[in-house]
């Protein structure tokens, strides 16, 4: 599988037009053909593609991933092992605040049906969902770092000072709200909606019949039903994460997979894309078999089928 | 009711643990500069290694220093590693007398250091993009420790220029590397060892690039601890960044410029680009092989409307590759905005039957907005005299796919929208214009022929006596005007803004960043 995948992401890339060596030239500056051959020559560009894709698969299945062309021969397998933590870390806080930012708003909403505070609330998460990471991290980081300068406007630590919990904090929280939003704005509604159902339920009723305090019966009767959908949009939503941290990373210039990517396919840099997408592939992998394994564990019939 | 309380008490929890989770960015000190010195057309972020450079000098030499450099006007070459130097009245032999420096591991520079590096330069082995520039040079001695003479097979007038952007080696650090290693070493990004006012630190990939001063600069301790380049995606996250003040500076799109215009907080530094844009006529193709049609679309195009309407009155048209007073001659036809006379000449050259108003595709590789209106206005204007040309904007790597393919699909780029430098050292054009340099020698991917053009450039590159240069240079700018191998549209400013807090700060926009003395010891940050 992961032999058809890098063969496939091989061919796409030398399919674009473009190669590291055009990423490299400064079209204000020319720059001979004869020396950009010259350039391909030593990167073995000038080999057959056949050639080129065994050298690097050879290498690749010895754990050598290749040096990246565009940063100085730098390893490509820890350049994309050490962002993973970034990308985990902005994905992370950002399904945490969506998440209870959403189940909360939902409950309120819910609870408070057709009040203003539910309009409020609704007309936020029609927005939020409408709103493209793009644009909320470009109006976001306009509001909150420039106007308003409450958060930093790029990077994960601030350039030369020692590594500070706070310091990451106050780099992380910003792009993690922003990319929340979506997903918080989709949470609520869905929550909403499902509590909104659950409270019509026969079981509540009985709940408030029986005396149970109107915050019991929302808290342990109702939303604890409610949350179920809820649950499976969450799962899925972490697949729509990564497609957001691409651009808030970009925007933020956050370090992590995301951002090195984009840097990568901007400036042709072919074992940082081959690599990054290796690993990517491998996780998706990992991970759909863990899941198969863990749906097995769950429920016995699919063991026996 | 409880239950409300219950709700918006859970709400304010949320918001304001959001809140306290943001607590103010750590403060760099006052003596640390931080900037966005690789943003830009003339950066180069992520580049480390000078021999392999085609951008980023402005950040390269705050580290590395070349043997000679451009003043920071970019109108004369003067003295960096080498205090002085003499040239034979032949343009062959150079004698470099060096400057008494240390490497910032306190080894002494000396000649064999910059026999060194020429050497590594040009050897293709190493990635240099100085192999070609410096194919002239056919040895280096080194008399003494402070004395270096490089010998030229054959007089070249760009070759001072060429040093400039050669920055000095240490060879005692980098003499164990065979030059095929030192293509791919960690060294450029880990650990190198230059002579300028401050050393290298360290590098947070893709984050910034940390420098801090040496004490024992020739010139003089730098008045800043420390030095640091962000690096940003692109310059709106730049911009962004220096008005949220953590840069003081950065390079800047012209769009931007009036939001820091008369602000006292910010200086708005403004030069002259040195590249001059032009619509380039792919000689491959039928459609420009007559003059008139050439001179149709010079006539057709209202250059000083869109520098005026578009570039706010900050840029020069050319009638040449050149603005600079003393390599334009007086009277060159000035092609003024008329057209009625472009009608008449594709009349005159029957673009009917030539092309008529079949759609032509004008390639570009500028992707700014302020681009794009650029070339919509001459879409319109040269629909306006018949001729359709359809912009298609893609990204550097593709445009340099296209235009240097080894077989190119020359209909690709029948028309392209670019720009070349051309200055401070004029010869730079002509890589792009000689027939000589035709792919692939050279850059001239549009195959111009025009032997005028051709023996103006020859001339010019030949000359040896200084005075007659720019009068070499005119004749190459006359050639130029009356051949038409370019449309030729405009020399744009360019610009950065800085904060007022930094002082004494050199910021030239060169092209590929300069390199020119910006003497970075003498920046410093006011309270």
């Amino acid at each position: 599988m992961l032999v058809a995948l890098s063969m496939l992401v091989f061919v796409l890339l030398r399919l674009a037009p473009g190669d590291p060596i055009d990423a490299y030239i400064n079209p204000n500056v020319a720059m001979s053909q004869a020396e950009m051959a010259a350039l391909r020559a030593r990167l073995g560009f000038d080999q057959p593609l056949p050639i080129q894709y065994l050298a690097w698969l050879r290498a690749a299945v010895t754990g050598d991933l290749g040096y990246s062309i565009q940063k100085n021969g730098v390893k490509v397998l820890p350049l994309v092992l050490e962002r993973v933590g970034p990308t985990v870390l902005l994905m992370f806080l950002a399904l945490v605040i969506a998440i209870v930012g959403g189940i909360a708003a939902g409950i309120i909403s819910a609870v408070q049906r057709n009040s203003a505070t539910d309009v409020g609330c609704s007309v936020a998460a029609f927005v939020g969902i409408s709103s493209p990471p793009f644009l909320t991290a470009i109006l976001g980081l306009y509001v909150f770092s420039v106007v308003l300068r409450w958060s930093p406007s790029g990077g994960m630590l601030t350039p030369g000072t020692p590594f500070s919990l706070s310091d990451l904090l106050s780099h992380l929280v910003l792009p993690a709200c922003l990319l929340s939003i979506g997903h918080a704005a989709l949470i609520m509604r869905y929550m909403r909606a499902s509590l909104l159902e659950v409270l019509n339920q026969d079981y509540v009723r009985t709940a408030r019949a029986k005396g149970v305090k109107e915050l019991w019966v929302i808290i342990k009767h109702a939303t604890r039903n409610a949350l179920l959908p809820v649950v499976t949009l969450i799962g899925s939503s972490i697949g729509m994460a990564v497609g957001g941290a691409i651009f808030m990373e970009s925007v933020f210039n956050w370090p992590g997979m995301g951002l090195l990517l984009v840097n990568a396919v901007d400036t042709r840099d072919y074992p940082v894309i081959m690599g990054a997408t290796l690993i990517i592939g491998a996780c998706v992998i990992l991970v759909n078999i863990l899941t198969d394994v863990a749906y097995a564990l769950v429920d016995p019939r699919i063991r026996v089928a | 009711m409880p239950l409300k309380m219950m709700t918006l008490a859970l709400a304010g929890v949320a918001l304001a643990g959001a809140t306290m989770l943001t607590p103010p960015a750590a403060a760099q000190d006052q003596k640390t500069i931080t900037g966005g010195f690789d943003v830009g057309p003339g950066g180069f972020q992520g580049n480390f290694n000078p021999l392999a450079a085609t951008g980023g000098f402005t950040w390269l030499n705050v580290y590395f220093e070349p043997l000679v450099n451009y003043n920071a006007d970019l109108t004369a070459i003067e003295g960096a590693m080498a205090t002085e130097y003499a040239v034979n009245p032949g343009q062959t032999e150079y004698t470099f007398k060096l400057a008494k420096e240390t490497w910032h591991d306190g080894k002494p520079f000396t000649s064999k250091d910059v026999k060194f590096t020429v050497e590594l330069a040009k050897n293709g082995e190493t990635g240099t993009v100085f192999a070609a520039r410096l194919g002239a040079v056919s040895s280096v001695e080194t008399p003494d420790e402070r004395t270096v003479v490089i010998k030229l097979s054959k007089p070249d007038s760009g070759f001072l220029a060429t040093l400039t952007k050669l920055m000095i080696l240490p060879e005692h650090a980098l003499a164990s590397f065979t030059p095929k290693e030192l293509a791919t070493s960690t060294w450029w990004a880990t650990n190198p060892i230059g002579t300028g006012p401050f050393k290298f630190k360290q590098y947070v990939t893709d984050q910034y690039v940390e420098l801090v001063a040496d004490e024992d600069y020739r010139l003089g301790r730098p008045k800043a601890d420390r030095v640091i380049n962000r690096y940003f995606k692109n310059t709106a996250a730049a911009v962004s960044a220096l008005r949220a003040g953590e840069i003081q500076f950065t390079y800047v799109e012209s769009d931007d410029v009036p939001a820091f215009k008369g602000k006292n907080e910010f200086k708005v530094i403004e030069g002259q680009s040195f590249v001059v844009n032009y619509l380039g006529f792919n000689q491959q193709v039928p459609l420009w092989k007559d003059v008139r049609v050439r001179q149709a679309v010079m006539y057709a195009i209202d250059r000083q409307a869109i520098i005026d309407s578009l570039y706010g009155g900050a840029a020069t048209a050319a009638n040449c590759g050149y603005v600079a007073k003393q390599l334009v001659p007086e009277g060159l036809n000035a092609y003024k905005f008329d057209p009625a006379k472009a009608k008449a000449l594709l009349a005159e050259a029957g673009w009917d039957k030539v092309n008529g108003t079949k759609p032509i595709t004008l390639l570009t590789y500028y992707n700014t907005p302020q681009a794009a209106n650029v070339m919509a206005a001459v879409q319109a204007m040269l629909a306006q005299v018949g001729i359709n040309v359809v912009p298609r904007v893609v990204d550097t790597p593709t445009y340099n796919g296209m235009i240097y393919a080894a077989s190119p699909d020359f209909n690709q780029f029948p028309l392209v929208y670019a720009g070349l430098q051309n200055g401070p050292d004029p010869s730079g054009l002509n890589i792009g214009l000689n027939a000589a340099q035709k792919p692939p020698a050279g850059a001239n991917f549009l195959r111009i022929e025009m032997p005028e053009v051709t023996q103006a450039f020859d001339a010019a590159l030949a000359e040896t006596n200084q005075q007659q240069l720019s009068a070499r240079y005119q004749n190459v700018c006359k050639a130029m005007n009356a051949n038409l191998p370019w449309a030729t549209m405009w020399v744009a400013n360019r610009y950065g803004v800085a904060s007022t807090k930094l002082k004494d700060f050199v910021w030239v926009p060169a092209p590929a960043g300069g390199p020119y003395n910006a003497h970075p010891e003498k920046w410093a940050l006011e309270k």
